[in-house]
């Protein structure tokens, strides 16, 4: 479940460990061999994890977050955070990872955020809520301060990824 | 003042004094690079806009290093040649099409795009190669698609670790072993996670411009975002030979400049190293896997395509040719670099030793060409071994430097390039 603002996000987490990445852990790279085409949302979603957690495509809750640990989706191309957010997923709060998946994810409408110590606070299945705009990741009472998203990254959140940003700041619509 | 050489590269492009590590701020980039995959997608998207042509065409570089030469069959056939007729539709002289096309790693030094203190978006972080002639290499994925609209975009100000190179390589010990070494410490932790790796030295002067761009391109797979050298009077003799009138600024970093950490790496102190599957920090000496029957061997990819590479990987194969049931591919990484080769031998020695050479682009490192079935067992100079990689996901990558990689080629089987070389009574040469 996601709440009306699409800065905050309220969802169930999904636990994973270190270095799951996104070339061999969220999806696999060697089963996506157009690795920046646009796939079927419904395909992408069924490859989510496919190695890791058995089906949980089937499984999974639209507006459920992942939680994991450090290096999440390092190395990656574009089609793993597409798989995140066709499988439903609406955040992934991680250890650590690189600019180049938290980027390649907000395009595809997908927000990463980084909070160190968030796996130690959160249990899969807990309800966590993050607050992109203040900084604010809450799960099981305790609050973490992050990182809050640049005014140009919230737009993008908005806009449900670069695609439609772009649509919105070439109409002469976009607040950054 | 306590800027770093990437603060101070972001301040210019924003049009600020100074940055504080940890903010977003707005830049201009001088450059945005990307690879035929993405800007054939791109015209596709902006054409669904209502965008017919590139905002600022002189700023954006689109070069077809992935899928040159596509195959019957390929789907890359019908959108290479879309990306080509879009290109002369709109004048767009930076599309790097087959001929002109090289890793665009490399065509962004060779061309005088990358030059010190520039920024450069690009559409991924090996690219920070460029650091060794002083550019900064900000990697923004599929973001690139915004340079083609507008000229300005969001970076978050990285923090950086300064790496200080001491000593010298020894014999049959090749850079691609520091960026090993890198990777066995830093690789499974997050030491380097979203900073830049600033190098500097004594010894940095004593390695190759090729080596350097062969070093700065493998810190991504110890964590890093990004990562830039000193600039010294080669890297600056270069940039002015390619610069054509066009701006730089050699810039240093302050006497005070903060950095998360300061280390110093003895190059003498090296051995080869290969990384095992399936994780980067997964670094071993050679010795540990030494006699593991392959049956691939390439040489290749943006961590070691250019000429001092090819080099290496000749003064191996000069008395030697590649063991029965070895398919051996080298692939120059642009055009450049091949006719170098061409010039100076290599390409026939190659050949006569029974290697394949291929045509410049990415080739084997993702399995565009040369594939991998089930079963096979390659040592590579490639970036990446994670299991699917370049084909099946029942073989096994080994990366290493051309020494080994060549070596193994010629044994047949993983091992010390150090033996070989020291029969052949051959110098290491490093020019």
């Amino acid at each position: 479940m996601s709440t009306a603002s699409s800065t905050v996000l309220r969802g169930r987490v999904w636990k994973f460990g270190d270095w799951v990445s996104g070339d061999d852990g969220i999806v696999r790279f060697s089963e996506l061999r157009n690795f920046a085409d646009d796939h079927d949302p419904a395909e992408l979603a069924r490859h989510c994890f496919a190695g890791l957690v058995p089906n949980f495509a089937e499984r999974v809750t639209p507006g459920d977050i992942v939680v994991a640990g450090r290096g999440f989706g390092i190395p990656s191309h574009p089609p793993a955070p597409m798989a995140l957010r066709a499988a439903g997923i609406a955040a992934a709060v991680v250890e650590s990872t690189d600019t180049a998946f938290i980027r390649r994810s907000l395009n595809a409408g997908l927000p990463v955020v980084t909070c160190p110590g968030i796996t130690d606070a959160a249990n899969e299945g807990d309800v966590l809520e993050v607050d992109l705009a203040a900084g604010r990741v809450t799960v099981n009472g305790t609050v973490f301060a992050v990182k809050p998203f640049a005014p140009a990254m919230l737009e993008v959140v908005d806009s449900g990824g670069l695609v439609p940003y772009l649509a919105r700041y070439l109409a002469g619509n976009a607040r950054a | 003042m306590r800027q770093t050489v990437a603060q101070k590269i972001i301040a210019r492009a924003a049009g600020t004094e100074t940055v504080e590590v940890g903010d977003y701020v707005t830049v201009t980039p001088d450059y945005t690079v990307m690879q035929d995959i993405y800007f054939y997608k791109n015209i596709k998207i902006l054409e669904k806009l209502g965008v017919h042509e590139i905002a600022y065409p002189d700023k954006v570089i689109a070069v077809l290093d992935h899928t040159p030469q596509a195959a019957h069959g390929s789907i890359y056939v019908d959108r290479n040649r879309e990306s080509r007729e879009f290109a002369r539709r709109t004048g767009f002289d930076n599309f790097f099409d087959v001929g002109r096309a090289g890793l665009r790693h490399l065509i962004m030094v060779e061309q005088g795009f990358a030059r010190p203190g520039l920024l450069v978006f690009s559409d991924e972080p090996n690219i920070s190669s460029i650091g060794a002639v002083g550019a900064l290499n900000v990697p923004i994925s599929t973001e690139v698609i915004v340079s083609m609209v507008r000229d300005s975009n969001w970076v978050r100000v990285p923090a950086s670790v300064r790496f200080e190179l001491v000593g010298s390589l020894p014999p049959g010990v090749w850079v691609r072993d520091l960026v090993q070494a890198i990777c066995h410490d830093y690789g499974g932790g997050d030491g380097l996670i979203q900073r830049c790796v600033e190098f500097g030295g004594p010894a940095l002067s004593t390695l190759s411009l090729d080596s350097r761009q062969g070093l700065l391109a493998g810190m991504y797979h110890a964590g890093a975002d990004t990562a830039l050298a000193d600039v010294d009077d080669v890297a600056l003799a270069y940039v002015q030979e390619r610069a054509d009138g066009r701006p730089y600024e050699v810039f240093t970093a302050d006497a005070d400049a903060e950095y998360d950490e300061v280390r110093t790496w003895d190059l003498s102190a090296l051995e080869p190293f290969v990384t095992a599957p399936p994780k980067h920090a997964d670094v071993v000496p050679v010795s540990d896997v030494s006699g593991r029957r392959i049956t691939q061997a390439t040489i290749g990819s943006c961590a070691s395509n250019r000429l001092d590479d090819l080099r290496a990987a000749a003064e191996v194969l000069r008395d030697h040719p590649v063991a029965p049931g070895v398919t051996m591919y080298i692939t120059p990484g642009s055009p450049a670099v091949y006719s170098q080769a061409a010039r100076e031998g290599l390409i026939e020695l190659f050949t006569e030793r029974g290697a394949t050479v291929l045509s410049p682009g990415c080739t084997t490192c993702w399995g565009y060409l040369g594939a991998l079935g089930d079963g096979d067992v390659t040592i590579s100079t490639n970036q990446e071994h994670y299991p699917g990689r370049a084909g099946s996901r029942k073989a096994d990558i080994y990366l290493s430097s051309p020494y080994v990689v060549a070596a193994s080629a010629v044994a047949g089987e993983i091992t010390d390039p150090r033996p070989l070389l020291a029969r052949e009574g051959k110098p290491h040469v490093h020019s």
